[in-house]
């Protein structure tokens, strides 16, 4: 069960075979049943899917942030050549400070109601002193910051030119550092005025201003992967195009990947190289984002798409799936999706398919599309 | 020529802000501030805009589940404002409303036979226990569930299933006229066509009118014969769909429309990136709302307030300018795939 596309570009993470369940009272919910896909570098993937599909719990996964009674069974995570089910939590903590951020849906939960932004965007270049040296270092700022330094009374100018600075700076120079830092990517998600909103609370601001804030300390780090969930879910039309073409303007400036969870296929076709679709804990098709919208193979997806009101193409009428998304309790057997399939026959009741070749750059899984139907 | 079933003309609905010791009144939400609109027999008008614009406050003030400010509701030509009492309790069994969250809407503590029977009984539709049990048996199947879910409490149902119920609340009391408050924006998609679906064969055979109101632009092509377009308390723009979709003429519905992401790789089009957010309600700007936020604003954009007036029969804009706006989506070539 590999990737589609094996071509040139280089993984940045790859998840293999992740199965996870979440103990309730009401029993054991397997909400991740065997997920692989792989994130290459400076691609924008999609993940989508309806709500309890586990598209969040495998963000999660990632970034090692799952509740208590979760429990991976199996499967593997490999990001930069580690496997992030093994690291440990502090190892884990420093791979979600230098090379994975994440953004969620609702600004206002994740900003700390009592610290003004300046103090939680700053905390993030503060945290890393040495980084802050270096970029003193590299951009030869320590003129700029040396009234600080001055009262340390180390001088250590010759630093600022050839090898990174190994010295730290002051903590007043770090905080000036920081600062300046911190209005630079607030300046870069479009925030107009940052010297000002470094000083309000999170609850100052607007929606949309709040979510430009997260987006702002998720990249202040250039991590190498990013994954937004679903940022734009909670935001109104206008306020969700302003964010999307933020998006798309640093997809350009940045080189890290994206992965990006939404329910909207909108949103998906707008920003993302390739989509995954999931259904129920699995991943039921994963192909290039012009060639899925085109030509849809799994009936799900097909389902999904036809089910949406879509303005460029009035229909009479929408279809619909039938039936509604199983109990992952007792999640069906075989294709999880067959009790809602159309063209389910016996086989998928009985074995679960695998993601195949259903296309160039396309997988698939059904078995509408094995034995070499495809 | 079809009949007009409800009309509006200048409705406010301001709401106080009190403060300090003594609670006086310290300014107004102007939630609502001027909204003229005209629903016909048997269509739907779907009433769309952002979080803010009033569309719900509106929703709400028809049914008087509110009390408007000012301004008349006129149901078949009965003026809706001013009946107290019983012929206010006759008027309202005449509408419906569904609401958006279907979690909040039905009594956790009451059956769903309870739900249905109790608006019959309180307007006298029946006689006695057993037909209202009749009534709730035919309504429960025809929106998609069986009689054995009428024993059951709303816990027992998914978010698709209750907004079902919810439908066949809105009609047990055999109503020609019902508000749609976002009634699919808790649900997924594919529950979402589900319920869409409902509606519509719902509103043919029961030839019922409806006020769709929503923040969803594809749901409201989908669903309606003529759209409203709200921002910030006040109507921008209202013509037939294909006009709002195809060629609006106010500049926020343009943008609206155009910022609307399309779940089509293929389709390339301008987009209109509206600046800054929405003002508040407090606080409306003078003269025409939109100016802080509209590309095209002028000078007398801030003196003078446009009033809402219509350029063709039937097509409304609130616009001191006659601006020639290109097409905000791209009518599509390729059909969807059989």
């Amino acid at each position: 069960m590999t990737e589609s596309a094996p071509d040139k570009s280089e993984a940045l993470l790859q998840l293999s075979n992740v199965r996870l369940n979440f103990h309730t009272y009401a029993g054991e919910v397997k909400a991740l049943d065997g997920v692989s896909f792989m994130v290459t570098k400076g691609e924008a993937l999609g993940l989508v899917g309806e709500s309890g599909c586990g598209k969040s719990v495998t963000a999660l996964t990632i970034v090692g942030l799952l509740p208590e009674n979760a429990s991976v069974t199996e499967g593997k995570i490999i990001l930069a050549g580690k496997n992030l089910l093994e690291i440990s939590s502090e190892e884990m903590r420093k791979i979600r400070a230098n090379n994975i951020a994440m953004v969620f849906q609702d600004p206002t939960t994740f900003l700390n109601p009592v610290l003004t932004l300046g103090e939680q965007l700053e905390e993030v270049f503060l945290l890393n002193p040495d980084e802050l040296a270096r970029i003193a270092a590299e951009r030869k700022m320590e003129d700029t910051l040396v009234e600080a330094r001055s009262d340390k009374g180390t001088q250590p100018k010759e630093n600022a030119e050839g090898a990174p600075s190994t010295a730290r700076l002051s903590k007043s120079a770090q905080k000036k550092l920081a600062r300046i830092l911190s209005i630079e990517v607030l300046k870069q998600v479009q925030l107009p005025d940052p010297e000002r909103i470094l000083k309000e609370y999170p609850h100052e601001l607007s929606g949309g201003m709040r979510q430009r804030c997260m987006i702002a300390m998720a990249l202040a780090r250039n991590p190498d992967l990013f994954i937004a969930d679903e940022i734009t879910t909670a935001l109104d039309v206008t306020i969700q195009a302003q964010i999307l073409e933020l998006l798309r303007q640093l997809k350009k400036e940045l080189t890290g990947s994206t992965l990006l969870i939404t329910h909207d296929l909108g949103v998906v076709a707008e920003l993302c190289d390739r989509v995954a679709v999931m259904y129920a804990g699995n991943i039921v098709e994963l192909a290039d984002v012009k060639e899925l919208f085109a030509n849809p193979l799994h009936p799900y997806t097909q389902g999904l798409m036809r089910a949406i009101p879509m303005i460029d193409r009035p229909l009479e009428r929408l279809e619909t799936i039938p039936g509604s998304v199983p109990d992952l309790i007792y999640p069906p057997s075989g294709c999880r999706f067959h009790p809602r399939c159309p063209f389910a026959f016996e086989k998928c009741k009985l074995e679960k398919p695998e993601l195949i070749h259903g296309g160039k750059a396309h997988t698939v899984a059904c078995h509408l599309y094995g034995e070499g139907k495809a | 020529m079809t009949q007009t079933v409800l009309e509006i003309r200048g409705l406010k609905k301001w709401f106080p802000i009190t403060g300090g010791v003594l609670g006086r009144v310290r300014g107004y939400v102007r939630a609502v501030d001027g909204v003229d609109l005209e629903i016909k027999e048997g269509e739907t008008f779907g009433l769309v805009g952002e979080s803010g614009s009033g569309k719900t406050t509106v929703g709400r003030c028809i049914l008087r589940l509110i009390e408007p400010t000012a301004g008349e509701i006129i149901y078949r030509g009965q003026e809706v404002t001013r009946l107290k009492g019983e012929a206010f309790r006759r008027l309202r069994r005449r509408f419906g409303i569904v609401f958006q969250d279907p979690y909040a809407s039905l009594d956790p503590r009451q059956t769903i036979r309870g739900a249905l029977t109790e608006p019959m009984k309180y307007h006298k539709i029946v006689e006695s226990d057993d037909e209202a049990l009749e009534k709730a048996k035919e309504l429960i199947k025809r929106v998609g569930l069986n009689e054995d879910h009428l024993y059951r409490f709303p816990h027992e149902f998914s978010g698709g299933q209750r907004q079902r119920i919810a439908v066949a609340r809105a009609l047990t009391t055999d109503p020609d006229f019902i508000i749609l408050d976002e009634p699919t924006s808790f649900l997924d998609v594919s529950v979402q066509a589900q319920i869409l679906n409902l509606l519509s064969d719902l509103q043919k055979e029961f030839n019922l009118t409806y006020l769709f109101i929503s923040h969803n632009l594809s749901v409201i092509e989908h669903m309606s014969n003529r759209v409203g377009v709200m921002y910030l308390g006040a109507m921008m723009e209202a013509a037939e769909k294909e006009i709002i979709y195809r060629r609006p003429e106010h500049p926020y519905t343009h943008a609206l429309i155009s910022a609307l992401p399309i779940p089509n790789p293929a389709l390339t089009r301008e987009r209109v990136v509206l600046a800054g957010d929405i003002p508040s309600p407090v606080n409306i700007p003078s003269g025409c709302r939109f100016r802080t936020r509209c590309p095209y604003a002028t000078d007398y954009c801030k003196e003078k307030e446009p009033s809402l007036l219509a350029r063709q029969p039937g097509h409304l804009v609130s616009c001191h300018y006659e601006l020639k706006l290109s097409a905000p989506i791209p009518i599509a070539e390729i059909s969807r795939k059989a």
